[in-house]
């Protein structure tokens, strides 16, 4: 069932995910699509996200956004500064030059490159914002000695998280914490849950594939939604994920195309990065089962595979 | 006794590769599904020599670890290139011994050819070299009307089958193979033809007919009635004259036409992924159909290369996908479910987004004429095998060549 649509308000509107930027013009969506999308998405009572570009929004535009309850996704150089719950960081450098807010979320994309940065960085901003979302922007990438230093990052953070536990602080860490309240699966869901209109008042599962292909679109503001073979999106349909519990995995339908070819299918890399990090959350777990008496139906076993791939054979 | 159908070389332990040796074929058959033949896509020994090593380098990887394997050649027509196939097949031999491969001695050269070729001396000197490891099968759609249909010289001018240059080759070829077997399509076009044409290919000494409906939506009304009427004469004509005795027919088997379990009986039916297939350009493919010439519709689906290797991600797909999650809800409710089949490239080319789980359809009518034959064609074996105080036959399977 359909939750949410993503409005972008430019081409150049910033990434908050795996995909890149390939800015297209620099086209802002006409006022007409925003008014168009706007009412969508309060027809089909969809939570509303836009997202900023670097660059100022044309005059007129606030005065339409404000026009519906809506959270705001901004790039942290926005050349205006608007009250925004959600901004995104590319890079260690620019998070190490932002003042959040206690309400804010971060969003921190960053390259394999800087993942030993994390520790550091989840440190410095522990307590000063609500949660931390990291995404790796180059998941498809890790070799097998990367899956090592990762885990041992993890583990790094993994005890910073346990000193928050213990010190009653409690911002989130998207690859550690999510995990320790998920009974099932709570993933993406772009394509199913939540669609995104590009500028050009066209529909897609998220912006990545409009940049990839923007004549695949799920129909327009006038035709309407037609997302063809929408079941492919969901769950059910995606051989080793329903049989995952990795669930706070953000299970990328478009990632999953670039390395598969398929949305429903993960990468290798994919899903050995999400078993990592549950794995780390499922020593926190236990940690806090053990010391400090927490009753909770969540539960993270232990497994002997990295990749539910590998158990396929099973199934 | 009931003839059966040979079940495939190693079929269930070995490794099928396949060279697409070359894009070029003498004839245009008109239900065939390559719409990117042509003249100028080759394959060099350089690239093939490069994709020999790498396969070999590779001895223990899960792609390749297989107990046996299948090394097939196909086109357009893959005899154009027997010069080409025979320096392979002596460079696979040779390194196989070299590397003391676990394949040496459990390997096998596989043909599918149009046969017109097939007498040439450079043919024959290259299957009097590797007869031990070798299965051809010669493609004769029927009766000279039927095959002719179809099966016709390319080239501007009159159209002009291919029957008479096929058919003179048969006698050289079971001799060589007698248990050969052929492969015969229908296309719509064929319906009527298909009692006399199976009965033909007996006549000439095929004991092993493997048929099948072509994938593609060219299926006409009424076309399934048809179909269901020349196969219950078929059947009659098989039954009445002890055929059965000697001869096989892959429309009939056994066990088909019943409902399928979504967790007992929920494997893929297509092999692709399992496969490997080779191009010209050096690049990987799950299987052939899904290479650019294949493809009708969509983007070939390359899984690697000779220089970088497979890329196993792109497999996985393949590997993980069965027969529900890929199936309509119609088909997964569908009561006569077992037994109809599916071409994953065609799947793949026929869908609405580029992706390999949803099942194209189109066949859906045929099948469920077949089934109404099948159950006809056993019913009446049966009942005339207890008239003549015979037991039933074991169960049967078919090996069903996509």
């Amino acid at each position: 069932m359909l939750k949410y649509l993503v409005i972008q308000l430019a081409d150049d509107a910033v990434s908050y995910c795996h995909y890149e930027n390939v800015t297209k013009g620099g086209q802002f969506i006409s006022t007409e699509n925003l008014k168009a999308a706007i009412r969508f998405g309060m027809v089909e009572n969809l939570n509303i996200q836009f997202v900023y570009p670097k660059r100022a929004l044309p005059v007129g535009y606030a005065e339409i956004i404000e026009t519906i309850d809506h959270t705001k996704i901004l790039p942290c150089d926005a050349s205006v500064v608007y009250d925004s719950h959600i901004v995104v960081f590319n890079g260690v450098t620019e998070i190490e030059n932002y003042k959040l807010s206690k309400e804010q979320i971060a969003i921190l994309r960053i390259g394999r490159n800087e993942i030993d940065e994390l520790p550091r960085i989840f440190n410095a901003l522990n307590g000063k914002c609500a949660r931390v979302n990291v995404v790796i922007t180059d998941i498809d990438k890790f070799t097998d000695s990367e899956f090592d230093s990762y885990k041992a990052t993890l583990t790094q953070l993994g005890n910073t998280v346990k000193a928050n536990i213990l010190a009653g602080d409690n911002t989130q860490l998207n690859l550690l914490t999510d995990r320790l309240v998920l009974k099932a699966m709570n993933n993406c869901n772009a394509g199913d849950e939540t669609v995104t209109l590009m500028p050009n008042g066209k529909f897609y599962p998220c912006a990545g594939f409009y940049y990839d292909n923007a004549e695949e679109d799920f129909g327009d503001l006038t035709r309407g939604l037609q997302i063809k073979n929408r079941q492919l999106f969901k769950l059910d349909y995606a051989p080793i994920c329903r049989h995952c519990d990795s669930y706070h995995c953000r299970r990328c339908a478009w990632l999953n195309r670039k390395t598969t070819l398929e949305v429903n299918t993960p990468s290798h890399e994919q899903c050995v990065v999400a078993h990592l990090e549950r794995n780390e959350s499922g020593r926190i777990l236990q940690y806090i089962k053990d010391d400090f008496e927490y009753n909770t139906e969540v539960n993270i076993p232990q497994i002997s595979y990295l990749d539910p791939f590998e158990e396929h054979k099973k199934w | 006794m009931i003839k059966n159908n040979d079940s495939s070389w190693q079929s269930n332990i070995a490794k099928t590769i396949t060279f697409i040796v070359t894009k070029d074929c003498q004839l245009a058959c008109k239900y065939c599904y390559l719409v990117g033949k042509n003249t100028k896509e080759r394959m060099s020994w350089d690239v093939a020599k490069q994709a020999i090593d790498y396969i070999l380098d590779n001895e223990y990887d899960e792609n390749f670890n297989h107990d046996s394997v299948i090394f097939d050649f196909i086109g357009g027509e893959p005899f154009l290139e027997i010069e080409l196939i025979d320096q392979i097949c002596d460079y696979i031999k040779s390194e196989l011994y070299r590397r003391n491969h676990h394949w040496f001695n459990s390997y096998r050269f596989s043909f599918s050819t149009n046969g017109i070729n097939y007498h040439e001396e450079k043919v024959q000197r290259f299957i009097e070299k590797n007869i031990t490891h070798l299965s051809i099968g010669i493609t004769i759609d029927g009766t000279q009307q039927k095959h002719d249909l179809n099966r016709i010289w390319k080239g501007d001018g009159p159209e002009r089958g291919s029957y008479d240059d096929v058919v003179r080759n048969i006698p050289l070829w079971l001799s060589q193979f007698p248990g050969g077997a052929t492969k015969v399509t229908i296309s719509s076009a064929d319906i009527p033809y298909i009692k006399e044409s199976v009965l033909h290919l007996y006549s000439l000494g095929i004991h092993e007919v493997n048929i099948n409906c072509v994938f593609e939506d060219v299926w006409e009304e009424g076309d399934d009635k048809k179909f269901e009427e020349q196969l219950m004469e078929l059947a009659d004509a098989i039954i009445d004259n002890d055929l059965y005795k000697d001869y096989a027919c892959s429309f009939y088997t056994e066990h088909m036409g019943k409902p399928m379990d979504c967790k007992l009986e929920n494997n893929n039916w297509c092999g692709a992924g399992q496969m490997l297939a080779i191009d010209a350009a050096g690049n990987f493919y799950p299987c052939t159909r899904f290479a650019q010439y294949s493809l009708r519709d969509k983007k070939a689906w390359i899984i690697g290369n000779i220089h970088s290797g497979i890329d196993k991600n792109k497999l996985r797909p393949f590997l993980t996908l069965d027969r529900c999650t890929q199936s309509t809800q119609e088909c997964i409710d569908c009561e006569v479910a077992s037994g109809c089949a599916w071409c994953q490239g065609e799947n793949y080319d026929a869908a609405d987004t580029p992706t390999i789980y949803q099942r194209a359809t189109a066949i859906c009518k045929m099948h469920k004429a077949r089934v109404r034959a099948n159950n006809y064609y056993w019913n009446k074996l049966y009942r005339k095998l207890e008239l003549e105080g015979e037991e039933k036959p074991a169960e049967k399977t078919f090996n069903l060549n996509c």
